[in-house]
């Protein structure tokens, strides 16, 4: 929290008291503002209906389903592989990252393993997704508050991730590489040295960022202080990923559970904050980023030798039973429960994805706010569309 | 002018203006899902510049808008949302739909809340397809609407014709300026064939 | 796993730390007879069924014991559909549908039931509970006066399934607009795209061009004819 002079006490509350005044006045009560669902502000299609008594939110309340795409249904009607490829399409920007725990739970399910090289390999690919995602956020982020630089360094930086998935997959995003049972292909030549390079081109990324967005004293006051959540609150709405871990709750699942994925062969250190206000939120995805620089240039160093892929049947049938596995997505915590009668297809897969609980906070943490700080509490919790709706 | 709607426009001065209009478009982006990213990236990241082309990304509203560049799913909830869109764009307006999704539903055909295509609400001008399409793909459905513009016939686009290039037009003249087909004239003698052999 | 040719003793230690085991103990305790079944996969996952009554009761009693932070809840029907998975090849013949209703682990008695996710942030452990939905009335107890998470999740659950919850404060579509007809996840609601063009399956899209028959005698000069 910023220290504030006793002059600068007396005048905030006498610039309350007149406000109060005109607002008797002026009888500025309940006037609705509706916040999109087409609006640069919201990423995607998200409509926030406020109640206003002048420039305060009296009852704020998101509207979903502008881009419900029904997947829990689609997915009763579709083969595993199938799936996979549906998937990727929930975080549309670190798309790889969705597809892991879906597969994770299929091998679950079937009782195999991935080799130690798909693994690592798909820890990496899962990394770069993050990086791929909190990129456009830190990007998107300068956007909402005004400033209209950023995005253009974020959206150059992340080409070259881009690339890189682009060269190891096909496919820019949406890469539908990972296998029930390891991934689709190898590596091709000259990946890990490129990847090395990008890797530093990232770390300066993050550093230009700090600099111009994070050292940026409007961009502080205009982050300090605004939209805390405290960690029971959190707890309760089962916020996840950057935004619990600002509130102080020590909790990571990539180094608190066991999971099929590379996270024990790597040093790296989960960052968390006590305010729980909107800088701490973005500070934290700030860290995170750099931390999984560190994480792929530590695995690049360790890949071991050996097939990409167990041996599975051609035609997939994953035998009856539910499994549960959720990773840490860059979203926050995404998880799949599937069930399966033993078919070609899922019989149920319930999608927990991470932005429907971190926006559910939204009535919550929208009363009282001023209207600009609407968008900063908004844009510090980051939600991707598709992932809310699914 | 009253040169456009009847017809009367010259045709270098024709050429001129859809050269013009060509190569000043103002687009929305009405970005919905995962397109809109490959859409930001055409638009607005320095590698696949798409001012290069005349084309201008961020209008205010969609009333200086020229283009709308629909990229994303489009559910049955937001379908209201983009007629209402489409209707506040003044003419001479064009669409492009982008992606799979905005094409024909792409991968959520078979869903229950997705408009299978948004040419269901809005007439569209130019389908890059692609889940997503590479940025490339949205620029050259973009350099294909600028040949469109160029061809076009103003009073057809004005009229509100279905089909609006001025080959559409030279093709609709010619079809109402020909002579009506007649009946194959009578021969004035049959011609006789013993034995085969060929026909005088 | 304890050695299969020991069989005069009972095993000593329980396949897994024993922290699982020692949830359900302590939810035992706390709510009697309300759980119904349990199913624990060693040192991974924990599955728990309780009686409806004490659906409410269970969320009350895992916060008290330190699973305060709520993932989801949904709900589970476990008629297989009617209309057949997609998947199968529409040019086969069709093969005979099963009805049975069949729930998976712990077991139920009912075609619905609702299930929920509650984490142990301090000890890194999660648990899944599940509960049967009664047809009538074809409700549960809301929980969200216990976790205020879960509004918007029985919000879902309720538009998806049709299944209420008592004591909701406001239980409206989350994703659907107002005017929808029907439960879009229960398992007899067809997708009509489907049904009026099934997805054919492994198709081979475009078949081998027809070779031409070798000649037997040389060609001959075929120039044209006058």
């Amino acid at each position: 929290m910023t220290n504030l002079s006793d002059r600068q006490q007396l005048s905030f509350i006498a610039s309350q008291a007149a406000d109060a005044r005109l607002n008797v006045e002026l009888e500025t009560e309940g006037m609705t503002l509706n916040i999109g669902p087409q609006h640069p502000a919201t990423h995607g299609t998200l409509r926030i209906i406020c109640r206003l008594d002048g420039e305060q939110v009296v009852w704020a309340e998101p509207s979903c389903g502008y881009m419900h795409r029904g997947y829990e249904k689609l997915t009763e009607v579709r083969t595993f592989p199938q799936v996979t490829s549906l998937v990727n399409r929930i975080d549309w920007l670190g798309s790889f990252a969705n597809e892991v725990p879906f597969i994770l739970a299929a091998e679950k399910l079937m009782e195999v393993e991935a080799p130690p090289r798909a693994q690592v390999i798909r820890t990496i690919l899962f990394e770069l997704s993050r990086i791929a995602n909190v990129t456009l956020f830190l990007g998107d982020l300068g956007v909402q508050m005004g400033a209209i630089t950023p995005v253009f360094i974020a959206f150059r930086d992340r080409e070259y991730v881009l690339n890189l998935i682009e060269g190891a997959t096909g496919g820019r995003f949406h890469p539908n590489f990972d296998r029930i049972g390891g991934l689709k292909d190898d590596l091709p030549k000259g990946w890990i040295d490129e990847t090395r390079q990008t890797m530093v081109k990232l770390r300066k990324f993050c550093d230009i960022i700090e600099d111009l967005l994070f050292g940026n004293e409007i961009f502080q006051s205009r982050m300090r202080g605004i939209g805390i959540i405290p960690a029971d609150v959190a707890k309760d709405y089962g916020l996840t990923g950057a935004n619990l871990r600002a509130s102080g709750v020590d909790y990571d699942l990539r180094r608190d559970q066991e999971i099929a994925l590379s996270y024990d062969k790597v040093d790296f250190t989960v960052w968390t904050h006590p305010d729980g206000d909107s800088w701490a939120r973005c500070w934290v995805r700030l860290q995170e980023t750099r931390e999984a620089c560190k994480i792929v240039e530590q695995l690049l160093d360790q890949i071991p030798a050996g097939p990409i892929m167990t041996k599975v049947p051609r035609i997939i049938k994953v035998p009856a039973g539910e499994a549960w596995v959720s990773t840490e997505n860059p979203l926050g915590e995404m998880g799949y429960y599937v069930v399966s009668k033993g078919d070609l297809g899922p019989f149920r897969v319930k999608i927990r994805s991470a932005s429907f609980n971190n926006i559910s906070i939204v009535p919550w943490a929208l009363k009282g706010v001023y209207v600009p700080d609407i968008i900063t509490i908004l844009a510090s919790l980051y939600f991707i569309l598709g992932d809310i709706d699914r | 002018m009253g040169l456009v709607d009847r017809g009367r426009m010259p045709a270098p001065l024709t050429k001129l203006f859809n050269m013009s209009r060509s190569y000043s478009l103002w687009v929305y982006q009405w970005g919905l899902a995962c397109c809109a990213i490959e859409m930001g990236a055409a638009f607005g990241s320095p590698r696949y510049d798409v001012m290069r082309l005349g084309v201008i990304p961020l209008p205010a509203s969609p009333r200086q808008a020229d283009f709308v560049c629909i990229s994303g799913t489009v559910t049955d909830k937001m379908a209201p949302a983009v007629k209402r869109l489409w209707e506040q764009m003044p003419e001479p307006k064009y669409a492009i739909s982008m992606g799979s999704c905005a094409n024909c539903g792409g991968p959520y055909w078979d869903s229950y809340s997705v408009t299978k295509g948004v040419d269901q609400i809005i007439p569209i001008d130019v389908y890059v397809p692609g889940c997503p399409p590479r940025p490339e793909a949205l620029l050259e459905g973009i350099v294909l609407l600028q040949q469109r513009i160029k061809n076009e016939d103003m009073a057809a686009k004005w009229r509100g014709d279905e089909f609006t290039t001025q080959q559409a037009t030279r093709e609709r003249e010619r079809i109402a300026a020909a002579p009506a087909i007649s009946a194959p004239a009578i021969p004035d003698r049959e011609p006789i064939v013993v034995g085969g052999g060929p026909i005088e | 796993m304890s050695d299969a040719t020991d069989t005069d003793e009972q095993p000593l230690a329980l396949p897994g730390d024993g922290l699982r085991e020692g949830i359900i103990e302590d939810l035992r305790r706390r709510i009697g007879g309300g759980v119904v079944d349990t199913h624990i996969t060693p040192n991974d996952d924990l599955w728990i069924r309780v009686q409806t009554g004490a659906w409410r009761q269970t969320a009350e009693a895992l916060k008290a014991a330190g699973f305060t932070h709520f993932s989801f809840i949904s709900g589970l029907d476990w008629m297989p559909s009617p209309y057949g998975t997609g998947e199968s090849d529409p040019t086969a013949e069709p093969k005979e549908l099963d009805t049975e209703i069949r729930q998976g682990v712990t077991g139920g008695e009912t075609r619905f039931q609702v299930f929920a996710r509650l984490v142990d942030l301090d000890r890194h452990v999660g648990v899944t509970i599940k509960a049967d939905v009664p047809d009538e009335p074809f409700a549960v107890d809301s929980w969200s006066m216990v976790f205020a998470g879960a509004n918007w999740h029985e919000r879902e659950c309720h538009e998806m399934f049709g299944i209420g919850f008592n004591g909701h404060p406001d239980l409206r579509n989350m994703y659907l607009p107002t005017d929808f007809e029907g439960y879009p996840l229960r398992k007899d609601f067809p997708l009509l795209a489907r049904m009026i063009k099934p997805w054919p399956g492994i198709v081979d899209v475009e078949p081998m061009p027809v070779q031409p028959e070798p000649a037997g005698e040389p060609a001959t000069q075929d120039t044209e004819s006058t």
